[in-house]
C-alpha cells in the first residue's frame, strides 16, 4: 500500500463506466430511441448509458481530485489459476467429457496457491470428478458427456 | 380467522412428505455452507438453482429458503468455536461467543445461539403471517404506475441502506440494469447490444453472474491473503444452559428479534445489518457495558436472534410485492420466474399454496435447524477442519457444472468466467457487487412497467406525481436521498456500518 496522488479505485471504477457507458452508446446507435410516449428498443440503454456516463465523469473526477491510499497489488497466480480452470473446463467439457474436464479443472485450480501438494491434489481431483459425475449426470440428470466421443 | 386458515394451508403445504424432504435437504445444505467459511448463500443457492427446475413450485422455493436461513445457524457455529465467521452475519458473534469458548462455555454459547435463533425464527414466521395478508391487499390496488415507482423505492433504499458507498451503489444497480437489457426487446423483437451471439438473444442469465461475481470473484480474493490457521481445540461439554444463563438471555432474544424482524422487512435488509445493530443495542441498555467482549451471553443471543428474524422477514417483501430486499432475494426471484411464475403484487392471490407453503415451512426448518444444530454439533466441526487448499478447488468445480447445468450451454460457462475477473476487479477497487445483481433482474421489469405507465399517461411523467400511492413511494425514495445528504444521518450510517 503507497500513498497516491490519485484515488485509483475512485479513478479505475470512474474509466470503467465510462468505457461501458461508451461501449452501450456505440453498440445501440442503430436502434430507434422513440420517446417515452413510444418507447422504442433503444429508449432505454440510452438512458441508462448516459447516467452511467454521468456516474463514470463523477467518479473519475472525483479520483484524480482526492488523495487516498492506493489498491493492494495484484497477484497474479490465484486470478490466472481460477480463470484458466474455468476456461478450461469451457473447453473441454463437451470434446473430453466431464471425468477428464473436472481433473484437469481441479488440478488447475489447486494452482492457486502454494499450499496445494501434488499427490495430495491429483487423488483429491479424481475423487471429486467420480463424485460430480455420480451427483450431477447419474442423479441429477446433467446432459453432459462423461467420456470422450 | 382468515389468517389461521392460511397458516393451516400452508402448514399442509409444508408438512407433505416431498416438501418436508427438501426442507431438510435445504437446511442441512445451508448448515454447511454455513458453517465454512469462503462460501456463501448467495453462489450456493445459484448452484442449486438449476436443479430445481424439475421441483414444483413449492418445493423449490422451500429449499432454496431453507438454504439461507440454514447458513444463518451454521454460521454462529464457526463464529463460536474458531473465532471466524463463517457468514457476514455472524462478525458481531464471534466477539462474545469465542470469548465464552475459550472460558469453557463453548456449549452453552452454542445452545444459546441455537435457541436465540430457534426463538426469532419462529416469532418471524408469524411477523410474515400476520404482514403478508394486509401488504398484499394494498398491492392489489397496484397499476404498472405505482409497480414502477415501487421499483425505484426498492432498488434506492436497497442501495442506501446497504453497505458500502452510495454512488458507487447506484452505479452499481444503473450497470445491473443495462445487462439486463441485453437480448431481444419484447415489445419491438429487436436484439439488444447481442454483439451476434445468438446465447445472448434471451438475456443474459443471471446465475453464471451471481456465481462469477460473488463465488469465484471472492475465491480469487481470498487467496491473496495469507492463510489462516483455524484451530478447533474447545471441547463442547454441557450442551444445556443453566437457568441463570436463559434468564440472561431471554431479554436479549427477545430484543434481538423485534430489531431483526423490522430491519428484515426494509429493503437492504436481510442478515447483515440486523446483528449488528443487535449488538450495540444490548451493550446500551447493558448495565455493566465492560462485560461485552469478555464472553457476555447478551452479546451472542441477541445478535443471533436478529440475524435469523433479518433473514426471515427479508421474504416479506418478496412475497406480498415481488420486490427483492437483497441480492439473495433477487436469485429467489430469478428462481420464480424460471418457474414460470410471475412475481408481483398478484402472486399471493394467485399462488396461495405457494407463499403460505414457504412461510409454513420457514418454522418447520426452525425446528429442523434446531435438531440438527446441536446433538449434530461434532459433525459439523468435523467439518471445519477441511482446508480450504481443498475446499476452494472443488467449489470452482461445482460452479462449473451448474453454471453449464442452467441452459446446458458452454456460453455460460465463458459469461462466468469473465463475471470471475469482474468480480476480482470489484473487490479490488472496494465496490459492491451486490446492487448489480438486484438491477440485473429488476431492470426487464422496470423497463416494462416504466413503458406501460408510459402508455397509459401518454408519455406524461407526471403521473407518477399525480397518483396518489405513487406519489407517496416517490415522496420516501425523496426522503431517503435527501437524509443520505443530511450530515448528522450520513455519520450514524457510517458508525452502524463499520462498527
Amino acid at each position: 500500500m503507497t500513498r497516491l496522488r490519485i484515488d485509483l479505485q475512485d479513478l479505475l471504477f470512474g474509466l470503467f463506466l465510462v468505457a461501458v457507458a461508451t461501449g452501450t452508446l456505440v453498440a445501440t446507435r442503430n436502434l430507434t430511441v422513440g420517446h417515452a410516449a413510444d418507447m422504442g428498443p433503444g429508449y432505454m440503454p440510452r438512458v441508462v448509458a448516459f447516467a452511467l456516463m454521468g456516474f463514470g465523469l463523477f467518479f473519475t473526477g472525483r479520483g484524480l481530485w482526492r488523495m487516498r491510499v492506493g489498491i493492494a497489488p495484484v497477484q497474479l497466480r490465484p486470478l490466472l489459476a481460477i480463470v484458466a480452470s474455468v476456461g478450461v473446463f469451457a473447453l473441454t467439457a463437451e470434446r473430453l467429457g466431464l471425468a477428464i474436464a473436472a481433473v484437469i479443472t481441479v488440478i488447475l485450480a489447486s494452482l492457486a496457491t502454494r499450499e496445494g501438494r501434488l499427490v495430495e491434489t491429483i487423488a483429491f481431483a479424481i475423487l471429486l470428478s467420480g463424485a460430480a459425475v455420480l451427483l450431477f449426470v447419474k442423479l441429477l440428470g446433467l446432459p453432459i458427456p462423461i467420456w470422450p466421443r | 380467522m382468515d389468517l389461521f386458515n392460511n397458516l393451516l394451508m400452508g402448514l399442509s403445504t409444508a408438512l407433505e412428505l416431498n416438501n418436508l424432504v427438501f426442507c431438510l435437504i435445504g437446511v442441512v445444505i445451508g448448515t454447511a455452507i454455513g458453517v465454512l467459511p469462503g462460501i456463501g448463500p448467495i453462489p450456493t443457492v445459484a448452484l442449486l438453482l438449476p436443479f430445481t427446475f424439475g421441483l414444483s413450485p413449492a418445493s423449490a422455493m422451500i429449499m432454496l429458503a431453507g438454504i439461507f436461513y440454514g447458513a444463518q445457524y451454521g454460521g454462529s457455529t464457526t463464529a463460536i468455536l474458531v473465532n471466524v465467521p463463517g457468514e457476514t452475519s455472524s462478525v458481531v458473534t464471534c466477539i462474545d461467543g469465542h470469548e465464552m469458548a475459550k472460558q469453557g462455555k463453548a456449549g452453552t454459547a452454542l445452545a444459546i445461539a441455537a435457541i436465540a435463533s430457534f426463538f426469532a425464527g419462529t416469532m418471524a414466521t408469524i411477523v410474515i403471517a400476520v404482514l403478508s395478508v394486509p401488504l398484499s391487499v394494498l398491492a392489489l390496488k397496484f397499476t404498472a404506475v405505482e409497480y414502477f415507482s415501487l421499483l425505484v423505492l426498492g432498488l434506492i433504499a436497497a442501495v442506501v441502506l446497504a453497505h458500502g458507498s452510495v454512488a458507487k451503489s447506484l452505479a452499481m444497480v444503473l450497470l445491473g440494469l443495462l445487462l439486463g437489457l441485453v437480448g431481444i426487446d419484447v415489445s419491438s423483437g429487436v436484439a439488444r447490444m447481442t454483439f451476434g451471439f445468438a446465447a445472448l438473444s434471451d438475456g443474459l442469465d443471471f446465475v453464471p453472474i451471481a456465481m462469477g461475481l460473488f463465488g469465484l470473484g471472492e475465491i480469487i480474493a481470498n487467496l491473496e491473503r495469507p492463510a489462516e490457521r483455524r484451530v478447533v481445540s474447545q471441547s463442547i461439554r454441557s450442551l444445556i444452559p443453566s437457568r441463570e444463563d436463559l434468564r440472561a438471555a431471554f431479554p436479549a432474544m427477545v430484543r434481538g428479534t423485534t430489531l431483526g424482524s423490522v430491519l428484515g422487512v426494509l429493503p437492504g435488509g436481510g442478515a447483515a445489518l440486523p446483528p449488528f445493530s443487535s449488538y450495540a443495542l444490548e451493550k446500551k441498555l447493558a448495565r455493566d457495558p465492560s462485560r461485552f467482549g469478555k464472553g457476555a451471553i447478551e452479546g451472542v443471543a441477541g445478535p443471533e436472534a436478529a440475524n435469523n428474524a433479518g433473514a426471515q422477514t427479508s421474504f416479506i417483501p418478496l412475497l406480498t410485492l415481488g420486490i427483492p430486499a437483497n441480492a439473495l432475494m433477487a436469485l429467489m426471484i430469478g428462481a420464480l420466474m424460471m418457474q414460470g411464475i410471475q412475481p408481483g403484487p398478484q402472486i399471493m392471490t394467485e399462488q396461495p399454496k405457494l407463499v403460505w407453503g414457504v412461510i409454513a415451512s420457514m418454522w418447520v426448518g426452525n425446528l429442523m435447524l434446531l435438531v440438527i444444530n446441536l446433538p449434530l454439533i461434532g459433525l459439523w466441526v468435523s467439518m471445519l477442519k477441511i482446508p480450504y487448499r481443498l475446499l476452494f478447488p472443488a467449489i470452482v468445480l461445482f460452479c462449473c457444472i451448474g453454471t453449464y447445468g442452467i441452459a446446458n450451454s458452454l456460453f455460460n460457462v465463458w459469461l462466468m468466467m469473465g463475471c470471475a475477473m469482474l468480480g476480482y476487479f470489484f473487490i479490488k477497487i472496494g465496490v459492491e457487487p451486490a446492487p448489480l445483481l438486484l438491477g440485473l433482474v429488476l431492470g426487464p421489469q422496470l423497463e416494462e412497467n416504466f413503458r406501460r405507465a408510459m402508455l397509459i399517461a401518454d408519455g406524461d411523467f407526471s403521473v407518477f406525481v399525480s397518483r396518489p400511492i405513487s406519489a407517496v413511494i416517490l415522496g420516501v425514495v425523496v426522503i431517503l436521498l435527501l437524509a443520505l445528504l443530511s450530515p448528522a444521518i450520513l455519520k450514524t450510517r457510517k458508525e452502524a456500518l463499520a462498527e
